[in-house]
């Protein structure tokens, strides 16, 4: 029964959001199928910074370009997602569902891993610069970054990557503590800084996975090798509902430039920057960041009928006067990919399995 | 005390899987260094290197996967190359250095610890603490429990600690209360040039300091560290004969120019191998002062002869085929060729620069070509060649040569001036004019030369035009009047004066004449109307005044290609697309390869959400009378709207903030007049015709945008990125030079632009649309993520790599053909493994293989014949090697009826039923590389060379462009694994891309490991183990050939 319930949804969202493709051989070759559920990380704070915890289902209102949206699931924190009768606004049959988000298209024949993807707590993907910026207190850093792999909740998978001129993929997603922390202590220092691209290729790595996922990003902020902006590094994240956190261990006074993009990136995102003065301070942020992923409200929706190919502005808002008083954090919109071009066929990489 | 077994067993796993994330908890005895050809090191001719190699290797900047007779010339090398700035008295040594030099030391101190055992050991918190004390950490929390952690104490030991990899995971969970830590720290002996202690000697007397070990001088002296890594370089015979003479102390002060030119000195049966040999022996002993009979004496004299240059010269003549040599070293060349290269001596030393100076010495001995007569070839004739070096160019060196030639009679007087002007650093001088036309001339009938007036007409706007001129030598068919007529137009549009519109122009025209180039190169133009096709694809161009006009050009212009190609004047973007994917194929697998190629450049147009072509043309097609307006409103009015539907990347920036932190870097005015264009008002109420050519003129430059963007589709690199995160990358492309100052030339090769720079909006490209290839894949090189802890993608030899993977196309070759290729590198296999017995056979091999391996190579190649230990080796030899020494037995010893295995007898059979398909020409042409630098073209070619080494303005490139072993090899994977030829389309690039993660060099001429990554490539594709490839590739076929 719950099966069929999916297959059916699944059907009837045969839009225009390509994502994993289910190769459908009609008269084109390249026509993709897809889900377009769009998900969300929504931290309620109120206005000493506390996490708001308890909300339903019923206590947000999402809209996407002004067209009020009926939310698909809901889960708190680390908690499975559940489905949420649409008419109701209250948690259907005690039936769990994975959450998905454009760029993830998935079949019946998946749902088992969504599942348990769904129970697994966030993916966490960290990106250490190590970089010629970083060579002093280098060895803090990595430090601070172990903590924080040693403090994550057990249900997380946690990456971790490092770069300078290039990407390194120094441990692949992962719930062995362990070979993030070899992966950590293996880093190297030395050479330029491309964040950004650095940046945009963990983005597309996380993008891949079920399930939440966040990027927590260790950089002391200059970039003077990337080849692309950070605007499209964020609309990457955005489009695939994935929330930055950035600590730099940098004043933000000594790079504007890098302030300004950290702040603003994680904040279209989700996520949130953090400018720690010294090794006490990385290890609070850190602290900050794993108390965001624990209370982070995760839900879903699939747009209603929208024309707009461009740009999509998604607000979430609490409903009701005494919720009113609280802040949200969340990404602040998307934009579709093209129809016809699935973007594995855009990026062949031959990675080994 | 043996190491525990686990231990062991987890470093022979380490010896397999050195990637990242691996720990080296490793016994002395199974330190992880790739297997040695050379002869097993005894004590005397050994030094230690403190602690695990793996260590060292990381510190020392050296491949972990570089073996072990190579650790003590590496580490000189890096010594003398990275740990030292500044000169003189002024010299100082880098961080990298002082990093090295503190490692030792700790390493030295860990090995005290590690007692006469070698063995680290930590059984309990109590016993830790020594061991954290010299590692900088301490232990966070109560020891003995869960949460005990280290942390730093010492940040300048933990750095060392964490930097050389010490596996402190490992040590935490001992001190968690786990089992005890035990952690092999030997000192590995490796293999010493000579012995040490005459290394300790000289190093003494060179810095008045005593010495530890050898390690301690190398770091120490860096002139001692040069001539030992000059020294390794060459053969061990050689070498071992310049240790007794001159002897070491004598060749201190040469240890550069052993560095830059002491590969090819070889002494052979008591005399120095001269290029031209024997014959030519006389000659040298002349212009060297001492006879090559006295090698000691030569060598020392050659190395110290007007300050290095007689032994650049020397090199570069040894580098060249045997046939060449004996062209150059003729009476009446050798020495007046080297007295025009040396000149009067003026300038700097020839070992001075980072890199070898004069690349363009090395390209003329290579390129230069011979009458029948045996007198040099040169394009057109002596009178043009007068004016072309009286042209202004800014050399006082030129200027004089230029006098010079009003007296000119002979080809070698102008061979002479090339030789001269070798010396300079230019681009564009009247060597690169002579390389150009030279490769012009040298393609075509004598029949269909170009003229003289033609060439000189080139030479006159060489410095403009050059790198688009690479396009004459790829179609030897564009005749006279198609140069000319190319010529004209450039100079037209160069005449545009409005920025915008010329801009557009430029971007409009060059990408017609891609597509054309595209579309020739795969035979979708026929050889026959290449110049009325080319030449009608230019008229439109030919005088363009407002952007109405260059709308029609641009629209008339691809209608010209089109017609050439398909036989009509239109088609869709999608036919478009599907037409540059390549020629139509009749198989099924084919075709899926066909629209997998044709899907992925949908994607780039898609991610740079350039407007459709159709959209573009069907408006301005609409747009031409008002009443054509008034009647299809409705259509024109989507297809406006359809212009507007591009939206700038959400901002992260203000304007203000962009001007403050990105100042002449952001710059989009292209795409902000775009953004502006708004044709609805118009296609509503359209009043006259002007308004409306005025409307079409608007179209321009999204007409320009998708044209160039066909062209970026088409050579996507493998792995990019850009091309479909940054929308603006395209639009970006400033043809006219407007965002950046001083930028002359245009029309040449674009220069990429605002890397590193947040605010700036991405980089891009400016320059033309000539050598795009690469700089595509130079854009986009550094989101290869390297497999490797420490490996770096290594600039310029990856994009060269990646220009030949995705430059040439598999559509037309036979799976005869492709299978011939994997027999040819078989042959070869089985030529030097039957050498082992044959020593006839032998001499026959080296006389092939000596003209591409040096002469370091080669005495390896002959040790393991004597020793047999020829399997060892093997994989060491390139594919290409192994390639051409089949194809150049086949040729010279075509009498032999003998073959000297199975695949040697496939191969003859091939040959004798297939002989179309596995003719040199073609597979030379389906198989071979781009050589845009070394040979002018991007005509693919296999050119039988050793790779080259570094020079000054071209770094590695040349290396990249003399490594043609990837097609082949890929080619080979591919056949053996039953794959059809169209496969390759797919698979060239994804295999290079692999490669290119796999690269772990040591330094710029380490093309061991490229050839070493191309083989782990090519096991984990024979295990099945690219995902891409096993998931969803297009299986096997049925039957070899």
């Amino acid at each position: 029964m719950s099966k069929l319930w999916s297959l059916s949804l699944l059907l009837a969202s045969l839009l225009l959001l390509p994502a994993a493709p289910l190769h459908a051989q009609v008269d084109q070759p390249s026509i993709h199928v897809v889900v377009n559920l769009v998900q969300l990380n929504v931290a309620v704070t109120d206005a000493k910074g506390n996490y708001v915890t308890g909300l339903s289902p019923a206590d947000f209102s999402i809209t996407e370009d002004g067209i009020t949206e009926k939310i698909a699931t809901f889960a708190e924190g680390n908690a499975p997602s559940r489905r949420v009768d649409p008419s109701t606004g209250k948690f259907a049959v005690d039936y769990s569902i994975a959450a998905a988000t454009p760029g993830e298209g998935f079949t019946a024949a998946d749902l088992p891993q969504n599942l348990s993807a769904a129970v697994a707590g966030a993916n966490v993907f960290i990106l250490f610069d190590t970089s010629n910026y970083m060579y002093r207190g280098f060895v803090f850093a990595q430090d601070a970054i172990s903590d924080f792999v040693r403090s994550l909740e057990s249900a997380d998978k946690i990456a971790f990557y490092s770069y300078s001129r290039n990407l390194l993929r120094a441990a692949s997603l992962t719930s062995d503590r362990s070979a993030v922390i070899r992966g950590v202590r293996t880093t190297v220092a030395g050479d330029d800084a491309a964040l950004y691209n650095g940046l945009l290729l963990t983005v597309r790595d996380a993008a891949k996975c079920m399930g939440r996922k966040v990027v927590v990003v260790f950089s002391n902020g200059p970039d003077n090798a990337s080849t692309v902006p950070p605007e499209d590094v964020a609309e990457l994240a955005q489009s695939t509902g994935i929330a930055i956190y950035m600590i730099s261990t940098r004043e933000a006074k000594l790079e504007p430039v890098s302030t300004a993009v950290f702040e603003r990136m994680t904040a279209a995102t989700g996520g949130k920057a953090y400018f720690a003065k010294n090794w006490r301070e990385e290890k609070e942020a850190f602290n900050s960041i794993r108390d965001d992923l624990a209370h982070l409200y995760s839900l879903s929706y699939y747009p209603q009928l929208n024309p707009n190919r461009g740009w999509r502005t998604i607000t979430v808002k609490l409903v009701g006067e005494r919720l009113k008083k609280y802040r949200i954090r969340t990404r602040n919109g998307y934009r579709p990919e093209p129809a016809r071009i699935a973007s594995s066929a855009a990026t062949p990489e031959a990675t080994p399995e | 005390m043996k190491p525990p077994l686990w231990a062991t067993a987890l470093a022979v796993a380490l010896c397999l899987l050195s990637g990242p994330g691996q720990v080296a908890v490793a016994s002395a005895a199974t330190d992880n260094l790739p297997q040695s050809s050379a002869p097993a090191p005894s004590s005397a001719n050994t030094t230690g290197i403190p602690g695990p190699m793996r260590s060292f290797l990381r510190m020392a900047g050296i491949s972990q996967k570089a073996p072990s007779e190579e650790v003590l010339p590496l580490l000189a090398r890096n010594v003398f190359s990275q740990g030292y700035q500044g000169s003189g008295t002024r010299r100082e040594p880098t961080e990298f250095l002082l990093l090295l030099a503190r490692y030792v030391q700790q390493a030295r101190e860990l090995q005290a610890l590690a007692g006469s055992q070698g063995m680290l050991r930590v059984t309990s918190c109590d016993d830790a603490k020594p061991l954290l004390d010299v590692l900088g950490y301490r232990v966070r929390q109560d020891c003995g429990h869960a949460g005990t952690f280290l942390e730093t104490a010492n940040a300048q030991r933990a750095f060392l600690t964490t930097d050389s990899g010490f596996p402190l995971p490992e040590l935490e969970r001992t001190l968690q209360g786990g089992r005890a830590f035990e952690y092999a720290y030997p000192t590995t002996q490796v293999r010493v040039m000579f012995g040490e202690k005459e290394w300790l000697d000289i190093g003494k007397k060179d810095t008045g300091k005593d010495s530890h070990d050898l390690v301690d001088v190398i770091l120490r002296d860096p002139a001692l560290a040069r001539l030992y890594w000059g020294l390794s370089r060459m053969d061990e015979d050689t070498a071992a004969l310049l240790q007794q003479s001159p002897g070491l102390p004598k060749l201190l002060e040469a240890g550069s120019m052993l560095d830059f030119y002491g590969r090819y000195i070889n002494v052979h049966n008591g005399s120095v191998v001269v290029p031209g040999g024997t014959a030519a022996a006389p000659r040298w002993k002349e212009m060297v002062g001492e006879s090559p009979d006295n090698p000691g004496a030569f060598i020392l004299a050659l190395l110290s002869k007007d300050k290095g240059w007689m032994a650049a010269y020397f090199d570069a003549l040894s580098r060249v085929s045997q046939n060449q040599q004996a062209h150059l070293t003729q009476a009446q060349r050798l020495q007046r060729y080297y007295e025009a290269f040396h000149g009067d001596n003026r300038g700097m030393h020839a070992a001075r620069p980072v890199f070898r100076p004069a690349p363009g010495l090395l390209l003329l001995v290579t390129r230069l070509q011979w009458e029948a007569d045996g007198t040099p070839r040169i394009p057109g004739n002596l009178e043009m060649w007068k004016k072309i070096l009286r042209q202004r160019f800014d050399s006082r060196l030129i200027a004089e040569w230029g006098k010079r030639a009003s007296r000119f009679n002979s080809p070698e007087q102008l061979i002479e001036a090339m030789f001269a002007i070798s010396r300079l650093d230019s681009e564009n001088g009247p060597l690169q004019i002579f390389l150009l036309l030279n490769e012009l001339d040298s393609r075509k009938f004598p029949a269909e030369r170009l003229t003289p007036e033609t060439q000189t007409l080139m030479a006159a706007n060489f410095l403009s035009y050059s790198n688009q001129y690479l396009i004459f030598a790829e179609f030897p068919e564009l005749n006279d009047t198609s140069i000319r007529s190319f010529i004209q137009t450039a100079r037209s549009l160069d005449n545009i004066s409005n920025h915008t519109l010329r801009g557009n122009g430029l971007g409009t025209f060059q990408a017609n004449l891609g597509l054309w180039q595209i579309l020739a190169r795969q035979g979708q133009v026929p050889r026959d109307k290449f110049n009325e096709s080319w030449q009608a694809m230019l008229k439109p161009f030919a005088k363009v005044s407002s952007s109405s006009q260059l709308f029609d050009a641009g629209r008339e212009s691809l209608r010209q290609v089109l017609l050439a190609s398909l036989g009509r004047p239109n088609a869709s973007q999608d036919e478009i697309i599907d037409l540059l994917a390549g020629p139509h194929q009749s198989n099924p697998e084919d075709q899926r390869i066909h629209a997998e190629l044709a899907d992925r450049m949908r994607a780039v147009m898609a991610g740079q959400r350039l407007i459709s072509l159709d959209a573009v043309l069907a408006l301005g097609d609409g747009m031409h009378e008002v009443q054509q307006v008034k009647s299809n409103t409705d259509v024109l009015l989507g297809l406006a709207e359809e212009l507007r539907s591009f939206e700038m990347p959400q901002p992260i920036f203000s304007k203000s903030e962009r001007t403050q932190w990105a100042a002449g870097i952001y710059n989009n005015r292209h795409t902000d007049l775009q953004m502006r264009t708004d044709l609805t008002k118009i296609v509503r109420a359209p009043e006259s015709a002007e308004q409306l050519a005025e409307a079409r003129g608007q179209l321009t430059s999204f007409l320009r945008d998708t044209l160039v963007g066909l062209n970026y589709a088409y050579y996507e690199p493998p792995g990019a990125q850009i091309l479909h995160h940054n929308p603006l990358f395209i639009r970006s492309h400033d043809f006219a030079a407007e965002t950046v100052m001083g930028m002359e030339h245009v029309w040449q090769a674009p220069q990429l632009f605002g890397t590193g720079f947040p605010a700036g909006g991405g980089a891009h490209l400016v320059g033309s649309l000539a050598d795009l290839p690469y700089v595509l894949c130079q854009a986009e090189q550094n989101f290869i993520a390297p497999e490797n802890v420490q490996a770096l993608i290594w600039e310029q030899v990856v994009p060269g790599l990646l220009t030949s993977a995705i430059v040439p196309r598999w559509w037309g070759v036979s799976r005869q053909e492709m299978h011939a290729v994997t027999l040819h590198q078989r042959e070869g296999e089985e030529l030097l493994t039957a050498s082992v017995q044959d020593k006839a056979l032998r001499q026959k091999v080296l006389l092939i293989l000596a003209e591409r391996m040096s002469p370091q190579r080669l005495e390896r190649l002959q040790r393991a014949w004597a020793e047999n230990s020829l399997p060892v080796l093997m994989p060491r030899i390139l594919p290409a090697d192994t390639f051409y020494l089949s194809v150049e037995f086949r040729r010279k010893f075509s009498g032999e009826k003998a073959t000297w295995g199975a695949a040697g007898t496939e191969l003859s059979d091939l040959v004798r039923d297939h002989p179309d398909d596995v003719r040199w020409e073609r597979l030379s042409r389906d198989f071979g590389v781009p050589h845009p630098v070394l040979a002018q073209t991007y005509t693919r070619e296999l050119l039988n060379l050793e790779p080259f080494p570094t020079f000054t303005g071209y770094s590695s490139r040349l290396l990249a462009e003399s490594w043609d072993s990837n097609n082949l090899y890929w080619a080979r994977l591919a056949d053996e694994q039953g794959y059809s030829p169209a496969m390759l389309n797919r698979l060239a690039p994804q295999l290079t891309h692999r490669m290119v993660e796999k690269i772990f060099a040591s330094e710029f001429e380490d093309w061991p490991a490229l050839l070493r990554a191309a083989r782990e490539t090519g096991e984990e594709f024979r295990q099945g183990k690219l995902a891409p490839l096993s998931a969803d590739a297009v299986g096997p076929v049925s039957g070899q050939p």
